[in-house]
């Protein structure tokens, strides 16, 4: 009877300690299981919300599918489930769940946590303030004595009393948990000021009757890098890293998914810079053999998913109902301005 | 004899196995901390918290330390608790007094009240009343003013007070002697009426006597009260005193759904009161309020206390739903904790431990009550 117990006890921790000594435990038990199991938000319109067949569509999960195609030819293989903000993080350190495309910003504490790894900025946020035009407010510095709402228990709280403590400004904060509340009391004026992510206040101002009566102001009061989060690994980090150059170099290269195949029909008479992004034989292929990855990787991840500006145009662009420019902005790609430097592949 | 020894044994081996039972747990959650890199730690509780609450009796900012922020929590639920068992109590006393009192249209407006209120859940009724009271109140530049008292706007009521000073205690003084003066008059006035038969009134001229007491001094010129009026003033009304529209709203809510739970149980307790004492009170000439008063809910009370206590205990721990519409509670400030220091564990059982402490608190003065009004009886 013991014997029973003792022999599985005895395998579990000699295959823990040989998992360790492993270079790449987590891609290794990815590639074992054929499964990518990765965290979104349960509801957040353009990142991450359950289509009609409960599958998770948005910004944020074209990221877990651009990892599954990268590592395992599929993109339909990544396992993406819905947690809420603070469980996400520890359902990583406790190696509940491989990576997470959360919008979870990446600060110095949070990265100083040796379960977990910050990978790759996959969006550049900041937490602003919005108001409705009647009130004539052009600038957050002319809020004083106003009442504030903002979501209970996020870093809002935090980032708007720094703000306001440090610019001497008096405020009073309303912390609403129910969203429809909050939404509700912003825009009846039991609150002057709606504070939370501009992203996030750009998807709500939508949700007013009159959207047009309400303006977000310009003052950007924190840095949101929205990072991709994963279990440390440094194979996998590497892997989730270089797909998402793939999806920049793409974008500036004018790669899209639907021209991709073109492309590769006729790849010798393509530029250097696609010839050595798509060729087995060039930039891609090397890495795909050092890393550990199917040798055309870098196509699955283009044809399935596509290059970062496609999936920004999908999920959060003109076409959308959340309509967020994107030119100008830090989000936009470092030939036109912003913070998305594509790396080079070769 | 032997009967009993079995039941020592049954007994030893069900304390033996809650300790075991126990020791399970706690070394399960050390063992799968230490695995995740978690150290349990209360430390945090002196760090500087960084957040504001909407509203506190006690003064708290970013700038208090998570202990400090969290007492204001616990105050917090503490004032809705007892403003909610207030509220569900006289809503519920008046309407199992309604639904128990004859008269057919009193029977059906509380029996309807009840069976709506016993079958929605409270966090509807809350956010319903929420939404409702939050479109329907003015904003605060067009609030609306009683009688240039009162302004009343979707953010918050208020009000004039009295600052700080000789007034304001004099003030609270005579709030303290009022019912004093009021209980020990009332023990002289029973034993005047069971000598001579006569009655005195009591509640009323002491209370015209505080009330001179408060204005007298204050005409004369001897106290000057300090009042400080709202004013509007940029964004909001500044000076004076506010009650927040989140809070009236969890007050309402709360009174009205336990006010008619407790009203079945006031209707019950009145059921159980024999129909004899009822012909016997109508015998004796006495009108319905004062067969209510004075014969029916002194019996029916006794019935009533033991699951009127648990009433109370369900509202205390229903303040919670208080986080979904702002008000800065015991859990809202947990929860906001929760997600700054990462530390699940530490606050929940800080939370839990407030949570069995009010509760425990609460039961015990229930039980002295009940004691003292069955001893009455025997």
């Amino acid at each position: 009877m013991k014997v029973r117990f003792v022999l599985p006890a005895a395998f579990a921790v000699l295959a823990g300690f040989a998992t360790q000594a492993n270079a790449g435990p987590v891609m290794d038990k990815i590639k074992a299981e054929d499964s990518l199991v990765c965290l979104v938000n349960t509801n957040s319109p353009g990142f991450s919300v359950p289509d009609s067949q409960g599958v998770y569509q948005g910004f944020n999960t074209d990221f877990c599918r651009m990892t599954a195609a990268a590592i395992l030819g599929d993109a339909k293989k990544a396992d993406i489930r819905g947690i809420g903000f603070s469980d996400s993080m520890k359902t990583i350190v406790a190696e509940g769940a491989d990576m997470a495309s959360r919008s979870i910003t990446r600060t110095g504490t949070r990265d100083a946590n040796p379960g977990m790894r910050f990978v790759v900025t996959t969006y550049y946020d900041g937490q602003g303030f919005m108001i409705p035009k009647k009130l004539g407010v052009n600038h957050a510095s002319e809020l004083n004595g106003a009442t504030v709402c903002a979501e209970e228990g996020s870093t809002t709280l935090l980032n708007i009393a720094d703000w306001f403590g440090d610019r001497n400004i008096e405020y009073r904060v309303e912390n609403i948990a129910d969203k429809s509340a909050r939404l509700q009391a912003f825009f009846a004026g039991k609150c002057d000021v709606l504070a939370s992510d501009r992203t996030a206040l750009s998807s709500d101002r939508l949700l007013a009757d009159n959207p047009g009566d309400f303006a977000i102001l310009p003052e950007v009061i924190s840095n949101e890098p929205l990072t991709l989060l994963s279990r440390p690994d440094d194979a996998f980090e590497t892997a989730i890293y270089w797909a998402f150059q793939v999806m920049l170099n793409a974008e500036a290269m004018g790669v899209t998914s639907e021209n991709i195949d073109g492309i590769m029909a006729d790849l010798a008479n393509q530029p250097k810079g696609v010839q050595r992004l798509f060729g087995q034989d060039s930039a891609a292929g090397e890495m795909a053999q050092q890393i550990g990855l199917p040798a055309d990787w870098s196509y699955q991840i283009i044809k399935q998913v596509g290059n970062y500006g496609e999936v920004y145009d999908r999920h959060l662009g003109p076409n959308t109902s959340f309509d967020m420019a994107r030119t100008a902005t830090a989000n936009a790609l470092s030939q036109d301005g912003g913070l998305l430097y594509p790396d080079p592949i070769r | 004899m032997r009967v009993l020894r079995s039941q020592i044994f049954w007994q030893v081996a069900a304390v033996g196995l809650l300790i075991w039972l126990g020791y399970i747990l706690a070394q399960n959650i050390e063992a799968n901390l230490a695995k995740s890199n978690i150290v349990l730690s209360f430390d945090f509780l002196s760090a500087q918290a960084g957040f504001d609450i909407s509203e506190s009796l006690l003064s708290v900012s970013a700038t208090s330390s998570y202990g400090a922020v969290i007492l204001a929590g616990v105050i917090n639920t503490l004032v809705l608790a007892v403003c909610c068992i207030v509220g569900a109590t006289i809503i519920g006393v008046m309407m199992g007094i309604m639904r128990s009192g004859g008269h057919y249209l009193g029977e059906r407006i509380a029996g309807l009240y009840i069976e709506i209120t016993r079958n929605l859940p409270k966090l509807l009724i809350l956010l319903a009343l929420y939404l409702a009271m939050v479109t329907t109140l003015p904003v605060v530049r067009e609030s609306w003013s009683v009688f240039g008292l009162i302004e009343i706007s979707n953010r918050a009521v208020y009000f004039p007070i009295v600052e700080q000073g000789f007034g304001l205690w004099w003030l609270w003084a005579m709030i303290a002697v009022w019912p004093i003066a009021i209980c020990v008059l009332g023990k002289v006035a029973r034993r005047i009426q069971d000598k001579t038969g006569i009655r005195y009134p009591v509640i009323w001229p002491v209370t015209m006597c505080v009330l001179i007491l408060i204005a007298g001094p204050a005409m004369i010129g001897l106290i000057d009260y300090q009042i400080s009026w709202p004013v509007l003033k940029g964004f909001d009304f500044a000076g004076g005193g506010r009650i927040s529209v989140q809070f009236v709203v969890l007050v309402l809510a709360l009174s009205i759904y336990h006010g008619g739970q407790v009203a079945e149980l006031v209707r019950g307790a009145i059921a159980s009161v024999p129909v004899g004492q009822f012909e016997a009170a109508k015998a004796s000439g006495l009108s319905f309020a004062q067969m209510t008063r004075l014969v029916i809910l002194p019996q029916a009370i006794r019935a009533a206390v033991p699951s009127m206590g648990n009433q109370y205990l369900n509202i205390t721990k229903n303040t919670s739903i208080a986080l979904a519409v702002g008000y800065s509670d015991l859990v809202s400030v947990m929860t906001t904790s929760i997600n700054q220091t990462f530390r699940p564990i530490e606050l929940m059982t800080v939370s839990m431990c407030v949570y069995l402490g009010i509760c425990l608190i609460v039961s015990w003065l229930v039980n002295i009550y009940n004691a003292r009004v069955i001893a009455v009886r025997a």
